[in-house]
C-alpha cells in the first residue's frame, strides 16, 4: 500500500515539474504546475474556513475575541500583507527607485503611531468596528452612519487594488484576459470570505501568512545565491545590488552570468534607482515626505486594522499583537526592495520590453530563472497576501453595513439570523462594486491602496485620535472635521478620477501635485484636526457619561 | 478622583492620573524619535545634496555645442554617441525621451559613416526594424544574426569594446526616422533630458557604503524598519512595567 502511495507521490511530482515548464515564458499559456499550486492553497483556505466557520455575529465580527497575541499579530501581519505589499512596493520602487521607499516606512512607521495613540485604548473602548466608536463616543446615529460609510468606501478603495493583484497574478497563472481573471479571482474570494466569516479569516490568516512570507523568501535566497551575493541574509545581501546598480556592471564583472532570456548580468550605471528624489523619477523631496506621513496616519484611520484590536482579550494582547504584528510584517518590507533591484538589472535589456511593474516580483524571479515551480509558489503567495487582505476588507465593510448601518440605524431589533445575512449581502454587494472598480486599471496597486490610506487619514484618523485623547471633542467638532476632511479628499479624488477620464479642469496640474490623490491626507487630517478642536472649543460641552466613561474605563 | 463633573476631563496635555503622565511622557518621547528619526533625516538628505553629474553628463557638455551646430569631429561624435547609448541603456526612460535618444544614436552613427555607405547603412537598418516587428521570438536565428552583424560593425565605430554593456543595447535603439538629420525636436530636448537622467542628488550620506548599501538606503529601507519595530517592543514592555508598578491589570 505504502509503495502504491510512493509512486503516486513520484507521479504527482513529475507532472507537476514537466507542466511547469510553461512558466519559464514571462507571459502566455496556462501553466499548469503554478495553477495547482495555487489551487490547493485556496482549497485549503476555503477547508480551513469551513472549519472555523462563524457561528453567531460575535463570531463573524471579533472571532469570539479568543485570539492570542501572536496569532493575532500573525493575522494582523498577513491582514496587512496585501497585494500592495507583495506586489506593488518592489513595483514602486522598480518605477521609482528611493521614492518607492517612502511607502515602506509609510505601511511601516505608522504602527507606531497606531500603538502609541491608539492600540490599547480602542480595545477598552470594547466596541466591534470603527463606526461603533465613532457613533458612541461622539453620541450621534448620523456620525455612526457616517463613519459606516467611509468604512465601507475605505474597504472599497483598498479591495480596488487588491482585486487588480489577483487579477495580474490569475491571469499569469491561467494565461487568460486581465477583465476574466479579475472576475474569477474575486468571485473566489468572496466565496471563501462568505464561508468563513472573521473567525476563518483569523485562522486563514495565520496559515495565509506563512504561506506569503515563504513563497516570498524563497526565490529571494536562491536569487541572491544565483548571482553571486550574500544569500544567507537576503535583506542584507541586496545592499551589494543596489550599490552595482549605482555604479553600473561591466560585462566583464558579470561572470557570465545570464537572465532565462539570455541577457547578461550587466547595467549601465543608473544612480537614478538609489538617489533621493532623483529628477530622472519625476518625484520630488515633497512628494516624498507627503506619502510617508498620509500612509503613516492612515495606517492608524483603516477600520479593518482598528478592527483587528478588537478581537484580543486584553488591551495588553492589542498592544502586543502590534509589535508581533510589525515584526512580521518587516520581514517582507526589508525584502521587497530586493525584487525591485534585482528585476532592474535582470530587465534591464530593452529586449525584455516593458513589463507590468506590478507583476515584477513574479518577473524577476522567472527572468532570474528560478524554478518554475517557486514561481508558481510565489504567484500563489501574491494571491494569497490579496486574499488575506480582501477578506479582512470585506468583513470589515460587511460590518459597517450590517452591524452600523443596518442594526444600529436602521432595524435595532434585528434577529441575529438577519443581522448575519445582512452581512453576506453586504459581502456580496462590496465585491461587486469593487470587481467592477478594478476593471477600469486606474494606476499601480500601490497607489490605489494609497488612496484608502488618505481617506482613512483625513477621516477616521482624527476622529479617533481626538476622540480618545480629548474629552472635549464634541458631536459639533467631529461633524466639522470630517467636513473639512472630507472636502479635501472630495476634491482630490474628484481631480483624480476627472483626470483620468481625460478631463483638464482649472488648477488641474496644481491639484495633482499638492493634493495627490495617494496623499492628500498630508493636509486633509490636520486640517480636520484643527477644525475639530477649534469647533469643539466653541461648541457644547461632550456629556458627562462619555467624559467619565474615557476616564473611568479607556484610561484607568 | 472627585466625582465632581469638572473633573471628567481628559486631555493628552494635561494628563490626570500617574498613569496617564507616565504615559504621555513616553508618547511624547517616542514620537519625538520616531518624527526626527523619519523626517529628520529626509531633510538632512534634502539639505546636504548636492546636484552631482555623471561622468557622461560632462562629456556631453563639451561636446553637445559642436554636434548640434554640426561642427563636431570624429572623436566628439563617437562620444556624444557613448553618453547617448548611456542614457538608453538605463531602463526608466519614457518613451517619448527614448525617441529624441534614438534619432540621437542613430543620426550620429550616420554621421560617422563614410557618404558611400552610408546609404546601404540606412537600409540595413530598415532592414533591422523589418526583423523586429515580425518577430515572435527573441531567439529567432535571423533575428540573432541581424543583431549581432549590426553591434559588430558599429560598436567599433563609436569606440566601444565588445565587453561594453552599451555595444549589446546598441542595435536595439537604432531608429531608420529621420536618420539623415537630427531633428529640431532632438536638439531642442537633448539637453534637458541629459540633465534630467545624468545628474542626481548625491551628497556624503549617499555616496559611504554601509553592509554593501549606499548609507542613505540603508537607513531609509533597513535601519528604519528595526527602529519602528523596537519603538514599540520598547513601549510595550515599558507600558507593562508602569501597570505592574501601579498595579493596574487590564
Amino acid at each position: 500500500m505504502k509503495k502504491i502511495y510512493f509512486s503516486f507521490l513520484l507521479m504527482a511530482i513529475s507532472t507537476l515539474s514537466q507542466a511547469a515548464s510553461g512558466a519559464t515564458q514571462l507571459e502566455g499559456s496556462f501553466k499548469v504546475g503554478p495553477a495547482i499550486i495555487l489551487i490547493s492553497i485556496l482549497v485549503l483556505f476555503v477547508l480551513v474556513g469551513i472549519v472555523f466557520r462563524a457561528k453567531d455575529t460575535t463570531d463573524f465580527y471579533a472571532a469570539g475575541r479568543g485570539i492570542s497575541k501572536v496569532g493575532s499579530g500573525m493575522a494582523i501581519a498577513s491582514n496587512w500583507m496585501s497585494a500592495a505589499s507583495f506586489l506593488g512596493m518592489a513595483a514602486l520602487m522598480y518605477g521609482s527607485g528611493y521614492h518607492g521607499l517612502a511607502y515602506v516606512v509609510g505601511w511601516t512607521g505608522g504602527y507606531v503611531l497606531l500603538l502609541i495613540l491608539m492600540a490599547g485604548q480602542i480595545r477598552k473602548y470594547g466596541k466591534y468596528t470603527a463606526a461603533d466608536f465613532i457613533g458612541d463616543r461622539y453620541y450621534s446615529q448620523t456620525l455612526r452612519a457616517v463613519g459606516a460609510i467611509i468604512a465601507i468606501l475605505i474597504s472599497i478603495s483598498y479591495c480596488v487594488g487588491q482585486f487588480g493583484g489577483i487579477g495580474l497574478m490569475f491571469k499569469w497563472v491561467m494565461g487568460i484576459d486581465y477583465n476574466w481573471a479579475v472576475i474569477i479571482g474575486g468571485s473566489v474570494v468572496l466565496a471563501y470570505t462568505l464561508i468563513s466569516g472573521m473567525l476563518g479569516v483569523t485562522k486563514n490568516m495565520q496559515i495565509q501568512y506563512v504561506i506569503i512570507i515563504v513563497s516570498f523568501l524563497i526565490p529571494l535566497f536562491i536569487l541572491t545565491f544565483k548571482f553571486d551575493y550574500f544569500w544567507l541574509l537576503p535583506q542584507i545581501g541586496y545592499g551589494s545590488v543596489v550599490s552595482d546598480i549605482v555604479s553600473g556592471i561591466p560585462l566583464s564583472e558579470s561572470n557570465q552570468l545570464l537572465n532565462s532570456l539570455g541577457h547578461d548580468f550587466a547595467i549601465v550605471p543608473a544612480p537614478e534607482f538609489a538617489m533621493p528624489w532623483d529628477p530622472a523619477t519625476g518625484k520630488t523631496f515633497f512628494q516624498w515626505m507627503a506619502i510617508a506621513f498620509s500612509l503613516m496616519i492612515g495606517t492608524a484611520g483603516l477600520p479593518h486594522v482598528i478592527q483587528r484590536f478588537y478581537v484580543v482579550p486584553k488591551a495588553r494582547d492589542a498592544r502586543w499583537s502590534v509589535v508581533w504584528g510589525l515584526f512580521f510584517i518587516c520581514i517582507l518590507y526589508w525584502s521587497a526592495p530586493a525584487y525591485a533591484a534585482f528585476g532592474k538589472i535582470l530587465s534591464a535589456n530593452p529586449e525584455v520590453g516593458q513589463l507590468a511593474k506590478d507583476a515584477i516580483v513574479v518577473y524577476t524571479a522567472q527572468l532570474g530563472d528560478v524554478h518554475p515551480l517557486i514561481v508558481g509558489l510565489l504567484a500563489a503567495g501574491g494571491v494569497s497576501a490579496a486574499f488575506s487582505t480582501v477578506s479582512g476588507l470585506l468583513v470589515a465593510g460587511a460590518s459597517a453595513f450590517s452591524h452600523d448601518l443596518y442594526v444600529k440605524v436602521i432595524n435595532p431589533d434585528a434577529s441575529p439570523k438577519r443581522q448575519l445575512l445582512f452581512a453576506r449581502l453586504g459581502t456580496v454587494l462590496m465585491a461587486m462594486i469593487v470587481t467592477v472598480i478594478a476593471l477600469f486599471k486606474l494606476a499601480l496597486i500601490g497607489q490605489l491602496v494609497a488612496v484608502a490610506f488618505s481617506l482613512a487619514g483625513c477621516t477616521i484618523f482624527p476622529l479617533f485620535l481626538l476622540g480618545i485623547w480629548w474629552s472635549e471633542s464634541n458631536k459639533q467638532g467631529a461633524i466639522a472635521g470630517l467636513i473639512a476632511g472630507g472636502a479635501v479628499s472630495l476634491i482630490s479624488l474628484t481631480y483624480f478620477i476627472a483626470g483620468k477620464m481625460g478631463a483638464s479642469w482649472p488648477l488641474h496640474e496644481f491639484v495633482d501635485y499638492w493634493l495627490g490623490a495617494w496623499y492628500f491626507a498630508w493636509l486633509g487630517a490636520p486640517l480636520a484636526i484643527f477644525t475639530n478642536i477649534i469647533v469643539s472649543k466653541f461648541t457644547k460641552e461632550t456629556p458627562i457619561e462619555i467624559r467619565k466613561f474615557l476616564i473611568e474605563k479607556v484610561h484607568s | 478622583m472627585d466625582n465632581s463633573p469638572d473633573e471628567y476631563h481628559i486631555s493628552f496635555f494635561n494628563p490626570n492620573t500617574p498613569q496617564a503622565t507616565a504615559n504621555r511622557n513616553m508618547v511624547i518621547w517616542m514620537a519625538s524619535i520616531w518624527f526626527i528619526a523619519i523626517f529628520g533625516f529626509q531633510i538632512l538628505l534634502r539639505v546636504i545634496q548636492r546636484p552631482t553629474p555623471e561622468t557622461a553628463y560632462i562629456t556631453f557638455q563639451q561636446v553637445w555645442k559642436n554636434v548640434e551646430n554640426g561642427s563636431a569631429n570624429t572623436e566628439e561624435l563617437q562620444e556624444f554617441g557613448q553618453v547617448t547609448l548611456s542614457v538608453l541603456g538605463k531602463i526608466a526612460i519614457s518613451p517619448d525621451h527614448r525617441f529624441v535618444l534614438d534619432n540621437a544614436i542613430s543620426w550620429t552613427l550616420y554621421q560617422l559613416k563614410d557618404e558611400s555607405s552610408k546609404a546601404d547603412f540606412a537600409a540595413n537598418i530598415k532592414q533591422f526594424e523589418k526583423i523586429k516587428a515580425n518577430l515572435k521570438n527573441i531567439s529567432d536565428p535571423d533575428y540573432i544574426k541581424a543583431k549581432v552583424a549590426l553591434a559588430a560593425e558599429l560598436s567599433p565605430m563609436l569606440k566601444l569594446s565588445g565587453l561594453d554593456v552599451r555595444s549589446k543595447i546598441l542595435p536595439l535603439e537604432l531608429s531608420s526616422e529621420n536618420i539623415e538629420k537630427m531633428t529640431e525636436d532632438t536638439k531642442n530636448n537633448l539637453p534637458g533630458i541629459m540633465e534630467k537622467y545624468l545628474v542626481h542628488n548625491q551628497s556624503i550620506l549617499t555616496d559611504i557604503r554601509f553592509l554593501g548599501f549606499p548609507f542613505h538606503y540603508f537607513y531609509t529601507a533597513f535601519f528604519l524598519l528595526i527602529l519602528f519595530v523596537g519603538l514599540c517592543l520598547l513601549y510595550c514592555i515599558k507600558i507593562d512595567q508602569l501597570n505592574a508598578k501601579l498595579n493596574i491589570v487590564d
